[in-house]
């Protein structure tokens, strides 16, 4: 009996103290509303879910809840019209630089400076990846994943079924591969340039062919886009195009994004495309294909132009917006992003985490040799066409689909005067 | 003992009403509101339109006010604006996309309003032949109208697609291999083959107006001519045609007014392009204000748009008005 009471005693006495434990707990918990401008959608969407609810099980007094913009392709419209519309949030998921400064300039981003700090961020993302959000000495955004938009997706068996045994790595090799692919009816490149994604081409034979510095200076507007470099790289991709590259001129321009990587990763009807690591996701969620077996990617072919150790990349991060009311779960989400659970989920769909908590042993072949791409290049440069304001932007897609038409070198000097024009104009 | 409400007889049955004790408040509510001086015709009505008026002013001519407020103003993206006066409009008419746009527009709107009305009102006549059997024919037809442009767009990308669209494999199939045609990535062709399918959507509406109008054709009339010896044709030119015209009128109005406003159709299977082929004024303002983010630049063009809208049915209207007088 009274060791049956003496047990009740302790039992009851445990109960006292974790019950204070957890109440102290409790009041250290993140709680409230965490809103965030979402516009991911498809498998990325369906990973950022995931994210969400892994976050609210570790600490589910947190209510999450998306706003999702009104977005197709571009979604920088969609979100305008949110953050213009009154809504209340407190992240915002953010691709763009341009972007990224046009918020810092009307004062709707907040410093993530104390957040860095507070949470050793120096010793989970490297130098590198904080400088890329820095705007006037102040960081805004903590990048969650990244990937390279310099890497030539294929399927192996398109690849095998041309007799092509060893992946080009030059560009006369890359070019040489096209005879064998149109003689089995496999289409070389697939370009899809209904709307944006034929400037990929074009991008990652600037820098191979003028170096990052020529590509951030144009960016800028420091360097005309009549210069050069620009009709070197456009003189580069005329020769692709000479080499029965691609589908004939309106069949690129009538094809959207989603058909061509149809065409190259699930029937093979076309055998190389460029685009982000969302293919990676697209071919391994969508089309149920193995990474490294029936699909793989391949750095850019090198030009011997003295560039050929530059990569072009995209991030994702996420900024702290001015209408935060949530802070303290807002951050906890930017820090929770960069855990090995989160960076496990990231992998699992496909992308990869510049996080030095990221268990790198997950990734599968294409993240892996993505990521070594990256890793190796001497110089990085970010996707040309989300650094360019809005209407320049837009007026570049245009222009080279012109040029898609026809690619002489009349159309070459026609469309870099077009874009010179547009650009003379576009910066504040 | 019946009470009427109306005023006049109202003040009439009073001393009636008041014998009654049981309805003793009725009657003092009934003694003050005769006493009232009674309500014009005028009044009335302009306080029966107040609530609506009140609607019309905070969704309709406020927007419009600040659209034409925003015009004058340089906005870019989350910018702060700069007043520029006339000049988003001075740089409007000065820029080449713009003027594009309005070709664009120019060949979209009368294109497809006079095909849609055209077939619409041929399919009346046919239909008018046989009501009762032609019935599941023209809700079908009606329902294309009813079906959102949105949905209806991702059918039109199916059928234009230029690998496996149905468009490309009928064409194959019956020996025009030649004819086949990457439809919405040709820029000569583009704005046409959105135009059709934007017709498609549309020929509903002048289909029902039409048909109604040539219902309400008096038999009589059919009768007298098929006395006098007139043939089917005859009737068709002299009695069909020209009775069923205020169908037509108002479908071609509405129709009209549909196409300069259109752009969910292009949105979904073009975009814009390619090489903004297929930009009209409506996706140019949708471009600049919601893609680019020129908010003022953007506005000028909507303000552009409203014009041409106004142009074409503020004449209407009016005659329409006159007629009614």
């Amino acid at each position: 009996m009274k060791s049956t009471r003496y047990r009740f005693a302790k039992t009851v006495l445990a109960g006292t103290v974790l019950s204070a434990a957890a109440g102290m707990a409790n009041a250290s918990a993140l709680s409230g509303d965490l809103v965030m401008i979402n516009w991911l959608g498809g498998a990325q969407g369906e990973m950022m879910q995931k994210l969400e609810d892994d976050f609210v099980a570790k600490n589910p007094d947190v209510n999450f809840r998306n706003i999702v913009p009104q977005a197709t392709g571009d979604a920088r419209g969609g979100i305008r019209q949110v953050i213009l519309g009154g809504e209340q949030a407190d992240l915002l998921i953010n691709t763009w630089p341009a972007f990224r400064q046009e918020l810092v300039d009307a004062d709707l981003l907040l410093p993530v400076d104390d957040v860095w700090q507070e949470n050793g961020l120096d010793e989970v993302l490297s130098g590198a990846w904080r400088d890329l959000s820095v705007i006037d000495g102040s960081n805004y955004g903590v990048t969650y994943t990244f990937g390279d938009r310099s890497g030539i997706w294929y399927r192996t068996d398109t690849l095998e079924k041309a007799g092509i045994s060893a992946e080009p790595e030059t560009w006369d090799e890359f070019k040489a591969t096209f005879a064998p692919l149109l003689e089995n009816d496999i289409t070389p490149m697939s370009v899809p340039a209904k709307v944006w994604a034929h400037a990929e081409w074009f991008e990652s034979l600037l820098i191979r062919v003028a170096g990052v510095e020529t590509a951030t200076k144009l960016a800028n507007h420091e360097i005309p886009w009549t210069d050069d470099a620009v009709k070197t790289a456009l003189r580069k991709w005329q020769e692709l195009l000479q080499a029965n590259c691609c589908d004939e001129p309106n069949t690129m321009l009538a094809t959207d994004w989603d058909n061509s990587v149809d065409a190259a990763l699930k029937t093979g009807d076309s055998a190389y495309v460029l685009m982000g690591m969302w293919l990676n996701t697209r071919a391994n969620q969508e089309y149920g294909e193995t990474p490294g077996e029936d699909y793989t990617i391949m750095q850019f072919p090198a030009l011997g132009m003295g560039h050929d150790d530059t990569s072009m990349v995209d991030a994702k991060e996420l900024n702290l917006l001015s209408t935060v009311k949530n802070k303290e779960a807002a951050t906890a989400f930017m820090v929770y992003l960069l855990s090995a659970d989160a960076t496990a989920i990231m992998t699992e769909y496909g992308l990869a985490s510049p996080s030095a908590n990221a268990d790198t042993s997950l990734y599968d072949p294409v993240i892996a040799k993505s990521v070594e791409e990256v890793s190796n290049a001497k110089s990085l440069q970010f996707v040309l066409g989300d650094l360019l304001p809005g209407d320049l932007g837009g007026e570049y897609r245009v222009q080279l689909q012109k040029f898609l038409q026809d690619p002489s070198d009349e159309t070459i000097d026609a469309v870099t005067a077009a874009l010179e024009k547009v650009a003379a104009d576009a910066y504040p | 003992m019946a009470m009427s409400t109306s005023t006049d007889a109202g003040a009439a049955d009073l001393p009636r009403v008041a014998q009654d004790p049981a309805n003793a408040r009725v009657s003092a509510l009934l003694a003050s509101a005769a006493r009232r001086t009674p309500m014009g015709d005028t009044p009335a009505a302009w306080l029966l339109l107040l609530p609506l008026l009140l609607f019309f002013l905070v969704s309709v001519v406020y927007p419009l006010i600040e659209t034409i407020r925003l015009s004058f103003y340089d906005i870019r993206g989350l910018g702060k604006p700069t007043y520029v006066g006339l000049q988003n409009y001075f740089k409007l008419f000065s820029d080449d996309n713009f003027t594009t746009a309005m070709i664009a527009t120019v060949k979209w709107t009368l294109t497809s309003t006079f095909v849609s009305v055209a077939i619409g009102w041929m399919l009346a006549m046919l239909c008018s032949l046989s009501p009762g059997r032609t019935l599941p024919f023209r809700v079908m037809i009606f329902a294309a109208y009813g079906v959102s442009e949105a949905v209806s767009g991702f059918m039109w990308l199916g059928i234009y697609r230029p690998d496996v669209g149905l468009l490309n494999a009928l064409l194959g199939s019956v020996g025009l291999d030649a004819w086949q045609n990457p439809w919405l990535g040709d820029p000569s062709t583009a704005l046409w083959a959105v135009i059709a399918a934007y017709v498609w959507t549309q020929v509903g509406l002048p289909l029902m107006t039409c048909f109604a109008s040539i219902q309400a054709i008096p038999k009589n009339l059919f009768e007298a001519a098929y006395v006098d010896g007139a043939k089917p044709y005859s009737m068709l030119r002299h009695i069909v045609m020209p009775l069923s015209l205020p169908g037509v009128r108002v479908a071609i109005f509405i129709n009209l007014l549909s196409s300069l406003k259109a752009f969910d159709l292009i949105f979904i299977l073009t975009s814009g392009g390619p090489v903004r082929s297929t930009e009209t004024v409506g996706y140019f303002m949708y471009r600049e204000s919601m893609q680019n983010f020129k908010l003022g630049y953007g506005a000028a063009s909507t303000v552009i748009l409203l014009l041409g809208v106004l142009l074409v049915s503020i004449p209407v209207i009016i005659k329409r008005t006159e007629a009614a007088r």
